[in-house]
């Protein structure tokens, strides 16, 4: 860690600064997520709400602590467009899901 | 920035060990995918004939089965366990150890990197453990012939409960299942690694002037095949470890309560859903049979436009096919499982996107097509293997399109109308993109040429033998014919169908005994052929620029540049009829 | 398509000659072992989110304490180490060596004590709690699959990095790596924790026991 007056410069943009706060705004998204786990929200919210946490938090990993965002952008685009293509096609397969419940005999 | 890694040994490698088995050369690595492949097919084509032999004399006893099965073919006759062990086997070996890794690991590798003017592939070493790992595969694979119980019986699709339930539910779904499921995850692991591969040299390493749109075909396929792979095997190891665990830790991710098994009712699994497992399966499951199929039209590509002396009709509209072909292929896993219970409405939209991949298919069939169309062709084996593809691809693909329509699937699904269906265009028209390859390739990979004669006499008898086999398996299927069916004959209405089994039958033991033409050709072409000149077929790309064989580093230190797209043949004002993909001379280009 | 006389110069990045986008092919390599294995923990999450689905009566047991506090010791953890292996590829790539090998090492310590931290939490459930792979207390026994399952899986992929960052550690020390090889290392261990982003909330969360 850097007790210089000035910066060192990450190689493509980023400083020290800016991974303590990335990493700052992980931990503190992580509290929010532990808090949301204890209070009474209905159960498609506090997917939303955690689901879409963990994307912002994967997105900062990705974008700077994986050095993504100083890359180019088509190395960005070749990599990402076709894992997140898959996870939503994947999402079929819980319309199936849905009906094995109503399905089952009884017991 | 620093320049696209290129790790090949500076010198070429001495001692056999380092030169032909833990070999870094994508050329010798290529040659040990395509000898693996060859040993495969050979006893996937043998599992196939032991098929056919006993669906058409079911209760004859055969002495020699006795001595190899000892309890599965006690007295010589084949129970339906046996048969059943037999077919899946015969599916998973040909479709993963053949049309996995030949067209795409075989001969990928041998010519991408040769063909984008590489030195070799992005990652030799890795390269290596790839083939090595899928070698490692095969063993584990084949070992489950030789465990207790044999080998598993539950199809290449693995479905459970049948897979899941452990030994209960047959005499290989013990160990022979856990030994089956670590051979895919194996290979899984294989692919994986040769996709990487596949698709960071393509991106890196291309030589000075090589533009994506100035590509090969055959690089094309390679390319969306690798991202295919890179995809598809991740979702099929997510299932294999799932249904690993469901055999060996108990859990029940497949496997719902009160299954009743052989008059006993399953009390140890709660939960599950045997539906999960094909969802997860065929999303793998449809991915990879564009895999199996796209490198064989980037070969046809390649030998069409080179045997008609004209360049591909419409190459940026086949480059655009191709895309749309790996891109659709990963909407449509659900045409599998119309008959599973899924949600109806899934099925509808599922069976659209089939329709609609039959598209960009139909626009390379209409451009292969339209390449013939006026060309000065030369009928050579290679360009015959060809056109067979070709032929083979529009009779497999037009079957699809019936099984695409859940209404007709309702009738379709589990009969040999399927069978015949995925057989015309895996089991040959593949296959015949890989002999074709093998004729066009021959030359620059040994030097020599293989022998016309035999190789016209082993093609009109492999095209005759697969449509008298295949075809009447669409009939069958019309009427009734069930799939996976040890023997027809306790049953009325199929015994009438008997004879038509008995006419393929007698048609695949003849098709089968033609491939030692091919196998004759083969190795004694390699010893005995007639010495190769560096360009046989007058070809433009860029393997046949260089020696055959090529040297370890391919361009011997130069770096090709390139100035014209790959297929300049017949070009006005040229010299020649065709224009090398390096030649300086700038005569008005396309692309 | 246009007609134009090819010269030597490449002007463009997609000419060939050159990586198009500017950087190391082993980087671009290990994007795409990320990109699959993030498929293949995304098939499994679904496997989980299926099993969920189709079994209404999934038990939400994990008590605050010790379930969600062990566990989000283990996320802190786990985070911290990748801030350490960011410090690594920084000094890495300013050619300080000997700290560049510290924060590998500290990143392994952050790493080491998510292990054991969660083979702990395991053996707490299993002997204590009766909560294994194909059993529980509540009756749905896919709560133990899918829970031992996902978090093997994630947790073999933490000790394999523990072993490819202590190779890279070693030879960082000997001067045998190189910057470009660090940062490689540092995209596996991120993608590790990266996958427990995701495996915490929707496994540990999503089950928490709510009074």
């Amino acid at each position: 860690m850097s007790v210089h007056t000035e910066e060192v410069e990450h190689i493509g943009g980023a400083t020290t600064m800016t991974f303590a706060k990335v990493w700052i705004a992980l931990l503190a998204m992580t509290g929010v997520e532990v808090l949301l786990a204890y209070e009474q929200v209905p159960m498609m919210i506090m997917l939303t709400a955690l689901l879409g946490l963990s994307i912002i938090k994967a997105a900062l990993i990705i974008a700077y602590f994986m050095h993504l965002k100083f890359e180019k952008l088509s190395l960005f685009l070749t990599l990402f467009p076709m894992l997140v293509f898959c996870i939503i096609l994947m999402l079929i397969f819980l319309g199936d899901a849905v009906r094995i419940p109503a399905m089952r005999p009884p017991v | 920035m620093s320049s696209p890694s290129a790790h090949t040994a500076q010198h070429a490698p001495h001692g056999f060990i380092r030169k032909y088995i833990f070999s870094l050369d994508h050329k010798v690595i290529g040659l040990q995918y395509y000898f693996l492949g060859l040993f495969s097919v050979f006893l996937g084509m043998s599992l196939s004939l032991l098929m056919r032999y006993h669906m058409v004399n079911p209760n004859v006893a055969v002495s020699w089965f006795g001595k190899l099965w000892p309890t599965a073919a006690a007295g010589g006759v084949m129970t339906p366990e046996l048969y059943l062990s037999l077919m899946t086997m015969h599916g998973t070996i040909m479709v993963f150890f053949v049309l996995t890794t030949v067209p795409q690991s075989g001969f990928g590798n041998y010519f991408l990197p040769i063909q984008i003017g590489a030195e070799d592939m992005a990652f030799p070493v890795l390269n290596m453990m790839s083939f090595w790992t899928t070698f490692l595969a095969l063993i584990v694979m084949v070992a489950a012939f030789f465990v207790q119980g044999g080998a598993p019986l539950s199809g290449w699709t693995a479905y459970p409960p049948l897979s899941g339930a452990g030994r209960i539910t047959g005499p290989g779904e013990g160990m022979g299942q856990n030994l089956w499921l670590v051979s895919i995850a194996i290979f899984c692991g294989a692919s994986l690694m040769g996709a990487i591969n596949f698709i960071a040299t393509t991106v890196d390493l291309r030589c000075q002037g090589m533009r994506l749109m100035r590509m090969p075909l055959t690089c094309w396929t390679w390319l969306v095949t690798a991202i295919l792979g890179l995809l598809g095997f991740a979702v099929l190891l997510a299932a294999g470890v799932l249904l690993l665990l469901d055999r060996v830790a108990g859990t029940s991710f497949f496997l719902p309560a009160g299954l009743m098994i052989n008059d006993q009712i399953l009390v140890s699994h709660k939960g599950g859903s045997p539906l999960l497992w094909q969802h997860l399966f065929w999303f793998f499951g449809h991915p990879e049979v564009y895999i199996a199929i796209l490198p064989g039209m980037g070969i046809t590509s390649q030998l069409l436009a080179t045997f008609s002396r004209k360049p591909i009709f419409g190459y940026k509209a086949m480059v655009y096919a191709i895309l749309s072909i790996g891109f659709l292929g990963f909407l449509v896993w659900g045409h599998h499982m119309f008959m599973s219970g899924m949600n109806p409405y899934s099925a509808m939209a599922f069976s659209v996107l089939t329709m609609a991949i039959g598209v960009p298919s139909a626009i390379k069939t209409f451009n292969w097509i339209g390449t013939l169309w006026g060309g000065k062709i030369h009928f050579d084996t290679a360009m015959l293997f060809a056109l067979g593809f070709v032929s083979l691809f529009v009779t497999g693909g037009v079957s699809g399109i019936f099984l695409g329509q859940p209404a007709l699937d309702l009738y379709f699904h589990d009969t040999y109308f399927v069978v015949g269906h995925f057989h015309m265009i895996m089991g040959v028209a593949a296959i015949f993109g890989m002999f074709a390859a093998t004729f066009y390739w021959f030359p620059k990979m040994f030097g020599r040429m293989m022998n016309e004669t035999l190789g016209k006499i082993h093609f009109y008898l492999t095209f005759i033998g697969v449509y008298a086999i295949f075809t009447p398996m669409h009939y069958l299927g019309i009427a009734g014919n069930p799939r996976r069916y040890s023997a027809f004959t306790d049953v009325e209405y199929l015994g009438k169908l008997i004879p038509v089994h008995q006419f393929m039958s007698w048609a695949a033991y003849v098709t089968a005994t033609a491939q030692i033409i091919f196998l004759v050709n083969l190795f004694w072409s390699m010893r005995k052929g007639k010495p190769a000149p560096i360009n046989p077929w007058h070809a433009t790309s860029l393997e046949w620029t260089v020696p055959s064989p090529p040297p370890h580093d391919n361009f011997a230190g130069v770096h090709p540049v390139v100035h014209h797209g790959p297929y300049e043949y017949s070009v006005p004002g040229a010299v020649a009829d065709f224009i090398m993909q390096t030649d300086p001379a700038s005569v008005r280009s396309e692309g | 398509m246009s007609s134009q006389v090819s010269t030597a110069a490449a002007t463009s990045l997609w000419e060939g000659g050159r990586s198009p986008y500017a950087t190391n092919s082993k980087k671009f390599g290990m994007w795409l072992f990320i990109i699959s294995d993030s498929l293949t923990f995304s098939a499994l999450l679904f496997a989980y989110t299926y099993s969920r689905v189709s079994n209404p009566n999934w038990p939400t047991p994990f008590h605050f304490s010790p379930s969600i506090i062990f566990s989000t010791v283990m996320t802190f953890c786990l985070l911290s180490s990748s801030l350490t292996m960011v410090m690594a590829v920084h000094s890495m790539n300013h050619g300080k060596r000997k700290a560049a090998g510290a924060w590998i090492l500290a990143t392994m310590g952050g790493g080491a004590a998510f292990v054991v931290l969660h083979l702990s939490e395991w053996l707490n459930l299993i002997n204590n709690e009766h909560v294994t792979p194909f059993e529980n207390p509540w009756g749905v026994p896919l709560f133990g699959g899918t829970f031992f399952a996902l978090t093997g899986l994630h947790m073999t992929h933490v000790v394999i990095g523990l072993i490819y960052l202590a190779i890279v550690c070693q030879a960082v020390f000997r001067g045998k790596f190189k910057a470009e090889d660090v940062e490689v290392s540092g995209l596996y261990w991120h993608f590790v924790d990266l996958v427990w982003m995701f495996i915490f909330p929707l496994v540990y969360l999503m089950s928490a026991r709510v009074h």
